[in-house]
Parts: C-alpha cells; sequence; structure tokens
C-alpha cells in the first residue's frame, strides 16, 4: 500500500473514523421496538451538511398531499424523543461530530435511515477532501433511501420499509454475457447519414434528452413501412401528442429527411 | 358549522391514496436507470458520462472480461447515461420505490467478455462492441463480404495498428536534419 492510500483509507489510524457499533442487545430492542410500536414513530432529521434538497422533500412528505402523519410518522425537533434517525446530507468533517452527538442523544432502540444519494454514499460530492462519504460511514444503518432527493412518494416507502410495513423492491442483480448475445441494430429501415443529421437535428431543437426521444419517435415512424402514406402517419403521431412545440421540430425534421431522400 | 362542513365537502380529499394505490408519476419522470445488458455492447459511453460516478466499468485483462456496475445509492437521475447510449440499452424508468434494507442491494452489475487483438493477441476491446462495428458499417453500406475482408482490421488493438502504420520503421532515419546542421 502506497502512502497516498495510507491517508484516504478508512480505518482506526487514518484519522477516518468507523462506524458505531450496535451490541446483540440492541439489535434485540431493535426488534421487539419494530413489533410492538403500540404508538406513532417519531422522526429527527439530522443534516450532515447536505444541499437541503432532501430537507425540502422531507417537509414535502409531511404535507397534506402525501401526508405521512396517517401513519404516525411526525417529524420532531429533539433527537431525545425519535425513534426513527434521518440522516441526510454526505458527512462533512465539519458536520460529523454533530451528527454523532444527536445520535447519542436518541434513546435507544433507534432505527437510523441514509436518506438521499449523499446519505447512502456521499453522492456527487463522494470523492471531496472534506467529505466521510455517506452516513453509513458513523452510524449503523438500517435503511438507505437512495434518490436525489427522494421524492416524497419514495420517502413514505422508506419510511414503511424502516418500520417493517413494505417490502424493499430493489435486488442486486449480476447479468453474465451469453453465448451469442449481440445488440440488436436500431433504426434499419433509416440510410446512416440520414439518422444522424435527423438525430443532430432533433437534439440541437429540442435539448438533448428529449432531442434524442423525438428523434427515436421520427425514426421509428420512418423507417416502418406502412400502407398509409408518411404524411398520414406523422399526422397521426402530432395529433396524439397534441404539442405545437413537437409539431415545430417534427416539420424541421421532415423538411431535412424529404431533402435527403430527393438528394437520393 | 354546517358551512364549514359544505366546504370540506366540496374541498373533497386532497391527500394521495400512496402507499395504497400505485403513485402514477408524469410522462418525463427520472426514477431508477434501467439497463437491458442484451443490448448494451459495453461501450462505457455511460460510466464516462456519469456525473456521480454511480456507473463504473471494471477490466479483469486476466479474464477477459470488462464489468458494468451500477451503484444506486450513489445516482442522481440525471438522465446523462440514457442521453449518451448508442444503443438505447439504459433508460430512465419510472420505479421511484428504491429503499432497500440490504445495502449490497443497491448494487446491479454485468460481465461482458472482450476480444483479442488478432494482432499481439492482448485482449483490447469488448466483444460485442467490435461486432456492433461491424454491424455499423454494414448498415452504412458496405457489402458483407468487404466487412469481412477487413475483419482483421476490427480486431485490431489500437497499439498494434499504430505499428502497422509506420511501415519498415526502422529504415526511417530520424537523425537527418541533426547530420544536416553539423554539414
Amino acid at each position: 500500500m502506497s502512502g497516498h492510500e495510507k491517508i484516504i483509507m478508512p480505518g482506526a489510524g487514518s484519522g477516518m473514523p468507523t462506524p458505531i457499533k450496535q451490541s446483540e442487545e440492541f439489535q434485540k430492542l431493535k426488534g421487539t421496538l419494530l413489533k410492538d410500536i403500540q404508538r406513532s414513530a417519531y422522526v429527527y432529521r439530522v443534516d450532515c451538511g447536505g444541499c437541503n434538497g432532501c430537507e425540502i422533500e422531507i417537509f414535502a412528505a409531511i404535507t397534506p398531499l402525501f401526508d405521512a402523519e396517517r401513519f404516525g410518522i411526525k417529524v420532531v425537533a429533539s433527537p431525545r424523543h425519535a425513534d426513527i434517525l434521518l440522516f441526510t446530507g454526505a458527512v462533512t468533517r465539519a458536520m460529523r461530530m454533530p451528527a454523532i452527538r444527536s445520535y447519542e442523544a436518541a434513546p435507544d432502540p433507534k432505527i437510523c435511515v441514509s436518506y438521499g444519494a449523499c446519505g447512502c454514499s456521499g453522492g456527487i460530492f463522494h470523492d471531496l477532501y472534506c467529505v466521510w462519504g455517506g452516513s453509513d460511514k458513523i452510524v449503523p444503518i438500517d435503511v438507505y433511501i437512495p434518490g436525489c432527493p427522494p421524492t416524497p412518494a419514495a420517502t413514505i416507502h422508506g419510511f414503511a420499509l424502516a418500520l417493517g410495513l413494505l417490502g424493499q423492491k430493489l435486488k442486486a442483480s449480476h447479468h453474465v454475457e451469453g453465448e451469442g448475445e449481440r445488440a440488436a441494430m436500431r433504426h434499419l429501415g433509416v440510410p446512416a447519414e440520414l439518422r444522424v443529421l435527423i438525430e443532430r437535428e432533433a437534439r440541437r431543437m429540442a435539448g438533448y434528452r428529449m432531442g434524442a426521444d423525438i428523434a427515436d419517435d421520427f425514426l421509428g415512424i420512418l423507417g416502418t413501412k406502412s400502407s398509409e402514406s408518411l404524411e398520414a402517419r406523422i399526422q397521426e403521431y402530432l395529433t396524439k401528442e397534441d404539442d405545437p412545440r413537437l409539431s415545430e421540430i417534427v416539420a424541421s425534421l421532415c423538411d431535412i429527411s424529404n431533402k435527403a431522400m430527393a438528394a437520393i | 358549522m354546517l358551512k364549514l362542513f359544505k366546504t370540506i365537502l366540496k374541498t373533497g380529499e386532497a391527500t394521495l391514496k400512496y402507499p395504497f394505490a400505485p403513485l402514477p408519476v408524469c410522462d418525463n419522470f427520472r426514477g431508477k436507470p434501467e439497463h437491458k445488458p442484451e443490448q448494451c455492447i459495453a461501450c462505457a459511453a455511460c460510466a464516462v458520462a456519469c456525473p456521480a460516478n454511480a456507473l463504473t466499468m471494471s477490466t479483469d485483462a486476466e479474464a477477459g472480461t470488462i464489468t458494468w456496475s451500477f451503484f444506486v445509492g450513489r445516482c442522481i437521475f440525471c438522465g446523462r447515461c440514457e442521453e449518451v447510449c448508442p444503443t438505447k440499452a439504459i433508460v430512465l424508468s419510472p420505479e421511484f420505490e428504491l429503499a432497500v434494507a440490504n445495502a449490497a442491494d443497491m448494487y446491479q452489475h454485468a460481465t461482458f467478455k472482450l476480444a483479442k487483438c488478432a494482432q499481439c493477441g492482448e485482449y483490447f476491446a469488448p466483444k460485442k462492441e467490435v461486432e456492433y462495428t461491424a454491424d455499423l458499417l454494414k448498415h452504412a453500406g458496405m457489402t458483407t463480404e468487404a466487412v469481412e475482408s477487413i475483419s482483421d482490421l476490427l480486431h485490431t488493438c489500437t497499439d498494434c495498428k499504430r505499428k502497422q502504420n509506420v511501415p519498415e520503421a526502422d529504415k526511417v532515419e530520424f537523425t537527418r536534419y541533426l547530420k544536416g546542421n553539423e554539414a
């Protein structure tokens, strides 16, 4: 191991914290809490140096529209009242101690939740010099809620998972390339040069992601053979989508494809 | 009091039924990126584009494999991977219920085979990517025979290509300008 790695690797000797360990007794207590919770689950959110996007979504989740209080989930102002601790933010060097203090202040047993991309792993800030990269680096985490930020619905799903009301949907997967696996070519009915021209124009007019979607739809219509005329099919597509912006872009794409076809 | 009840009745219920009923999301909602490994050519365009390094590629030169990995815990759902994917193997789905209790469930992997260079015998590019290139050439107007005739060229690594581009390199007099100065 080179000296460089020694400095940045987490571990007891390197100045990086090791997560707080939970005793077996603690785990048993937590099981009892989940099974016999006869009252509301109080949530305290711990900001470990986030951008406040996650906080806004947490408060959106307790508004009347999503109303997490239907399930007895209540956001409280002190960690001493909390059953669930919600860690948001990437755990910056300055916010590590306050986060650990609020963890210690919460009564046992407590459930810890990593909230948002930063809480789960450090998110976009994962390789910053002052960032610990995820709340699981400092405290034991029971539930991870990914998202940047998670939507209020995703927040409610995460709370339900933490309280054992709903199951998790995401599963780890590992695909291994099979024999003779081959990527399918797309839009074979359209000449390659024309395809490039259309994709370029659509992306110029509608932005990269939307442009690609529009070019994809248009090339799909252009590439399929049908008894109906091309104009009629495009008109049908535009009527279905009913968007003047799309009509303008598709008109421009039609222009390009007509010119290219005339040249052939 | 009665007036208040009337107002309440007229307003109806604002609270959404979720999680007891599925929550409809809007058309362009950016949820979990859905990867179709069959369609993926392991070109790593998504890994280069990913601003949060949620998508990464790792090469195993010993085993001759390249592994695509996705860590949803780091994903910021920006859709850059969908933008750059040349085969539409990765598309953002409306899936938003991503909470997990087990951290290992946040990872997704796909392993692809590498192709060997015809000249030096080293692994140099994903097999599917080389095949896709041949398909693209065919689509661009090259005949199947013509593509087959350049099969060796397609299966040559950049290092070997560069060496081949300098024919009879040992005969080139690199010092002639220095010699000219002396004279």
